[in-house]
Formats: C-alpha cells, sequence, structure tokens
C-alpha cells in the first residue's frame, strides 16, 4: 500500500506547480493574446469583430512612438553588447594575471546587487545637467564637454546605454570567467611554446573555443534589454518628450497610463515574439551543447 | 523584475554548468605585462567605483554645498540630515512618511514570497527529477519557457486574478506574484540540483518503505544546504530588487522600497534635494550590497559546489 501511495505522491506534489503554470502562464498568456483582438478600452471586451481583428496591431505598427521603441529597443541592444566586450577583456586580464582576481571580481560584480532604480538614479545625478559630472569638468577648464546626456532627445538612449553596461558588465564577466577557466590549461602553454603570440591566441583558439560562452551572452543580453524598464523609470521615464521609450516602457504606458487594455496587449504580444525569436536559438544551442558534451563525455 | 534577473539567476546554473575546478597556478615574477594589466584592471576598477563614491559623498553634504556643483568633492561639513530626511519625512506620492514605510513593506513582501517559491519551486524539483514521472520532459520544456516570457504579456491577466481574489494592491499580492514568477527558474535550479542523485540511493529509499515525503524530509532536504543557499540570496536580492511587479500590485502604501525611491527622484514639483535622493538610493542599496559584501564568498561557494556534483 505504501509502495502504490509513493507512486501517487509525486503527481499530487506537482499539482500545485502545473496549476501555477496553466493559470499564471500559459492561460495568461491566452487571456493576453485573446485580448489583443479584441476591442478593450479601460475594461477588458470579449468581443471580437472577426472584420477587423487585426485593428490594434495595425494601429501599434502606424505608431510613431512604437516605432520609435523598437529603434530605441536596436540601438539599446547594440549599445549595451559593449558590456559583452568589456566584461571579455576584463575576464581575459583578471585570468591572466591572478593577482587581486578576488578584489577585482568584487567591484566588477557589485552594480548587479543593487536595484536598477538604485543604478539609475545614481547615474541620473552624474549626468545632471546644473551639478552633475558636466559641470565639474567645466570648472575645470574643459567647457567643450557635453556629458547631460539625460536633457536632449539625441543623447538620452547613450546615457541609458552607459548605466546599463555599467550594471552589466560584471555579469559578462563573470561567465566569460568561467568559460576561460574550463578551457584545458595545456593549451596556454602549447601557445608559448610555439611563441604564438597574444593577439593571435585570443583571435584565433580562445574566443573560436568560446564561442557557446558569446552565444550564451548574446541571448542573455538581448533577453534583458527587452525587459529594460526600471533602468528607463528611473532615469529618463521615457523623456525627453519620448526619446527613451522602449517597447517594455511602452507596453506599460499604454495599459497604466493610457488606459487602453487592447492596444497593450497588442504591443505585450509583440514583445513576446520579439522574446520567441531570441529565444529560438538559445533552445538549439542547449540541444547542441548538450549534444556535444554527451559525445566528448563518452 | 528588473531586466537581469532572469539572466542573474541563470549564471546559477550556467557557471555550475561551465566552471571546472580551479587550479592555482604557480606563483610568477612581476613583469611588465602583468603591472600595465594591473594598472588597466585598477582603473575599470575606479570607473565602476565612481557611480558609488558620488552618491555616498552626495547623500552626506548639504544642499548648499550641492549648489556649488563640484560633485567629486568630500562633504565640507558632513551631516546625517538628508538621511534622516530620506527615511523618515520623504514623500512618495502624497504621502511624505518617508522610506521606511517602503523598508518594511519589502520586508513583508521577503519573508512570504521566500518561503512560498522555494518551497513549490523545491518540491516540484524534486519530484520531476528523482521520481518517475512520465509527463516530466514536457513540463520541463514549458517551465523554461515560461522562465524567459516577458511580465508585460501576463501582466494584465495576473492583476485581474489578484483581484479577484482580493489580494491586488496588498503586500500579500505583491508577495504572491513574486513566488509565482521565480517558480519556473528556481524549479529548474533545483531539479538540475537534484537529478544527480545516483538512482541507487532512490531505490535503496524506496525499498526501504520510504515514502514521497519521508525521502524528501530525510534524505533530499539535509542534502540540499548549499543550493538553498545559491537560491536564498538569489532569491533575496531580486525580491529586493524588484520595481516593476511592486509598483503594478502594490497599492499605496503597501508598496516596497524600490517604488519609493522611484516616485521620490521623479517627482517633479518644489526643488529637487539632490542629497535626499542619493541618501534614499543608498537605503535601498545597502541590504543587496550586505548580502554581496559578506556572503559573496558563501554564494560563489555554493555555486561551485553545485558545479562539481554537476
Amino acid at each position: 500500500m505504501a509502495f502504490r501511495w509513493s507512486r501517487w505522491s509525486p503527481q499530487l506534489a506537482l499539482v500545485p506547480a502545473v496549476a501555477v503554470t496553466a493559470v499564471a502562464f500559459v492561460g495568461a498568456i491566452i487571456w493576453t493574446v485573446y485580448l489583443s483582438l479584441t476591442r478593450s478600452r479601460r475594461l477588458p471586451e470579449y468581443e471580437i469583430d472577426w472584420s477587423q481583428w487585426t485593428r490594434q496591431y495595425e494601429r501599434l505598427f502606424k505608431d510613431d512612438s512604437w516605432t520609435l521603441s523598437l529603434q530605441n529597443l536596436i540601438v539599446l541592444g547594440l549599445g549595451s553588447a559593449l558590456a559583452i566586450v568589456f566584461g571579455f577583456i576584463l575576464a581575459a586580464m583578471i585570468d591572466r594575471e591572478k593577482r587581486g582576481e578576488s578584489l577585482f571580481r568584487t567591484v566588477f560584480l557589485y552594480p548587479l546587487a543593487v536595484s536598477l532604480i538604485v543604478t539609475g538614479t545614481a547615474w541620473r545625478w552624474l549626468f545632471n545637467p546644473q551639478y552633475g559630472v558636466e559641470h565639474a569638468l567645466h570648472s575645470i577648464g574643459l567647457t567643450w564637454v557635453n556629458a547631460s546626456w539625460l536633457a536632449t532627445p539625441e543623447t538620452a538612449m547613450y546615457g541609458v546605454i552607459m548605466a546599463s553596461v555599467w550594471q552589466s558588465s560584471g555579469f559578462y564577466m563573470a561567465l566569460m570567467l568561467a568559460g576561460l577557466k574550463s578551457i584545458n590549461s595545456e593549451i596556454w602553454s602549447a601557445a608559448r611554446l610555439d611563441g604564438v603570440s597574444l593577439w593571435r591566441l585570443y583571435t584565433e583558439i580562445i574566443i573560436p573555443m568560446m564561442k557557446f560562452t558569446f552565444v550564451t551572452c548574446a541571448i542573455l543580453l538581448s533577453l534583458g534589454v527587452i525587459k529594460a524598464y526600471d533602468v528607463i523609470v528611473a532615469m529618463t521615464n521615457g523623456g525627453p518628450g519620448q526619446s527613451t521609450y522602449v517597447p517594455a516602457y511602452f507596453t506599460i504606458q499604454a495599459l497604466s497610463g493610457k488606459g487602453n487594455l487592447g492596444y497593450a496587449s497588442a504591443a505585450a504580444v509583440m514583445m513576446l515574439v520579439i522574446t520567441a525569436v531570441i529565444f529560438l536559438p538559445l533552445v538549439l544551442v542547449t540541444a547542441w551543447q548538450q549534444n556535444r558534451s554527451a559525445r566528448t563525455a563518452t | 523584475m528588473s531586466d537581469l534577473t532572469i539572466a542573474q539567476r541563470i549564471l546559477g546554473a550556467e557557471v555550475a554548468v561551465q566552471s571546472a575546478p580551479y587550479f592555482p597556478r604557480k606563483k610568477k615574477a612581476i613583469t611588465g605585462r602583468s603591472i600595465a594589466i594591473i594598472v588597466f584592471l585598477s582603473i575599470c576598477a575606479l570607473f565602476f567605483c565612481i557611480p558609488l563614491y558620488v552618491v555616498v559623498v552626495t547623500s552626506f553634504k548639504t544642499m548648499d554645498q550641492i549648489r556649488e556643483g563640484a560633485i567629486f568633492s568630500f562633504p565640507t561639513t558632513w551631516t546625517l540630515e538628508a538621511w534622516d530626511h530620506a527615511w523618515n519625512t520623504a514623500c512618495s506620492g502624497i504621502k511624505c512618511n518617508g522610506l521606511k514605510v517602503g523598508f518594511w513593506n519589502s520586508v513583508q513582501i521577503l519573508f512570504p514570497s521566500l518561503i512560498v517559491s522555494i518551497a513549490l519551486s523545491m518540491i516540484t524539483g524534486y519530484a520531476l527529477a528523482l521520481w518517475n514521472v512520465r509527463w516530466a520532459g514536457a513540463f520541463l520544456f514549458i517551465l523554461f519557457i515560461c522562465a524567459f516570457v516577458p511580465f508585460q504579456i501576463i501582466m494584465f491577466p495576473l492583476i485581474s486574478m489578484t483581484a479577484t481574489l482580493k489580494v491586488y494592491g496588498s503586500l500579500w499580492g505583491v508577495a504572491l506574484i513574486h513566488a509565482i514568477l521565480a517558480m519556473p527558474v528556481l524549479t529548474l535550479i533545483f531539479r538540475n540540483y537534484y537529478k544527480d542523485i545516483p538512482q541507487e540511493i532512490m531505490s535503496a529509499a524506496i525499498m526501504d518503505s520510504g515514502s514521497f515525503w519521508k525521502i524528501f524530509v530525510e534524505i533530499i532536504l539535509p542534502m540540499s544546504g548549499n543550493i538553498l543557499i545559491v537560491i536564498l540570496i538569489l532569491q533575496i536580492t531580486s525580491i529586493w530588487n524588484d520595481y516593476l511587479i511592486g509598483v503594478t500590485f502594490g497599492g499605496s502604501g503597501t508598496q516596497p522600497m524600490t517604488v519609493n525611491l522611484a516616485n521620490l527622484i521623479t517627482i517633479s514639483t518644489g526643488t529637487t534635494r539632490y542629497n535626499d535622493n542619493m541618501a534614499a538610493a543608498l537605503q535601498t542599496a545597502i541590504p543587496p550590497l550586505v548580502i554581496y559584501f559578506f556572503v559573496g564568498k558563501l554564494f560563489v561557494q555554493g555555486i561551485t559546489a553545485g558545479a562539481i556534483k554537476g
């Protein structure tokens, strides 16, 4: 009897998790997709006018601020990619020069421990046009410097990029460091014996060997960029004007700012589509990696 | 959930997969190149410290000194006035009771969501990893996808559901949503940790007429110390640092500290008191920073312990 009971217990123990997944994730996604086809404004309406069920999406793609959000998303993605490059350089240097490893690691990783709202607050202050870094540089004679990036629409996005690179470089450094340490130490001595230059060693051997780490970093970065919301709120609140709108901000603005549920749902569905486009390679890469490690293990 | 939270959690899994045992190399003599590297790294470290430094000194300055505009200078008179202001009288919306309200709200959100999310995902991970559940693979795949879903797509349905359950706008609502959103990732981490427990141990335990729960309490729980510490630290920092869930599900007066801080700094009326803002930012940042600086080592240890098993 005890044995039979133990056959059913695991399934019973899984009921809460399955229920949560079915209701809060799968059900909620279907709900939002459905809402995006309706004319819901402030309150949900559940009637779909099938003659024009794509109206929310059509409106979305004609909306200039959505187009701007997408452009900003790409700018933010490309700019934040600097964090991967920077992270790799830091990791490579820390890995070569073991002295002070734990100190440098602690310093480079601490921004990750604090909230993005705090990060945004700090950088908003540094970029302050009146009393910020610009003022300090001007007072020592560097009057040509323009560091109040957040105040003008053309440069506001760069300010956001600066803060996110500062925040996330340490994270990519940690991933890269783990990748570097898993490289067989014989490669280093073999390269030294062959007299391979350091530059060629990295560009032709180490980086290709770490391509999986790089791909993982790139995917994690893209997924992070789509979710970028907190840092925008803390630094610019979408402004000046709408110059720092990103899809995550646009969607929430459409829901809680404009109270347009159907429209916000359509934007959220587009966010899901973008995530899926990035996510698909992740699944493939993971499968490929598992395949490879299974092969090397045998 | 902040944009790197998921990534940060994956870090646990990722480092666990990739880091090999670390063999220290022989001490090398100091060469020109190592000096160059150390100088470069130190400059980078300085760049990383600048924002923290500026925030700290500004929070101790008086507004008069801030208006002089030397952002990098030391406070001429150190004052705790801004810290007091930020903690006791800073405004969030129309209420001016300071960040202490948000602080206690964050604490009250933290505990229930930690308990619920860890208990739920631990048991789920255990059942999926060690018991013969036929649909385990499919379920894990769905969880994997759920871990990456953007919050916006489930936002309105969750608001409606919590409103129906009468917890929308309360601390319990915020805690519940945290627990739900953390479930997929945590389950995956627990499952990855448990799947390496040898099948023989499980068979022996079942033969010994151990039931599902008995095995969990007597065998699995004592083995989970490392992973529990890792997950505890990840969860505490990510719940504390969250803004989006807090602002969406917290009502007026039941919002976490990050929301209070955001309200304070984005206020547009009156003159901005920058020293208050910086003190508020520091107060919000101190709990996770303390965890990071004191148990950061433990955190890395936990990860590597998991890695050696995997």
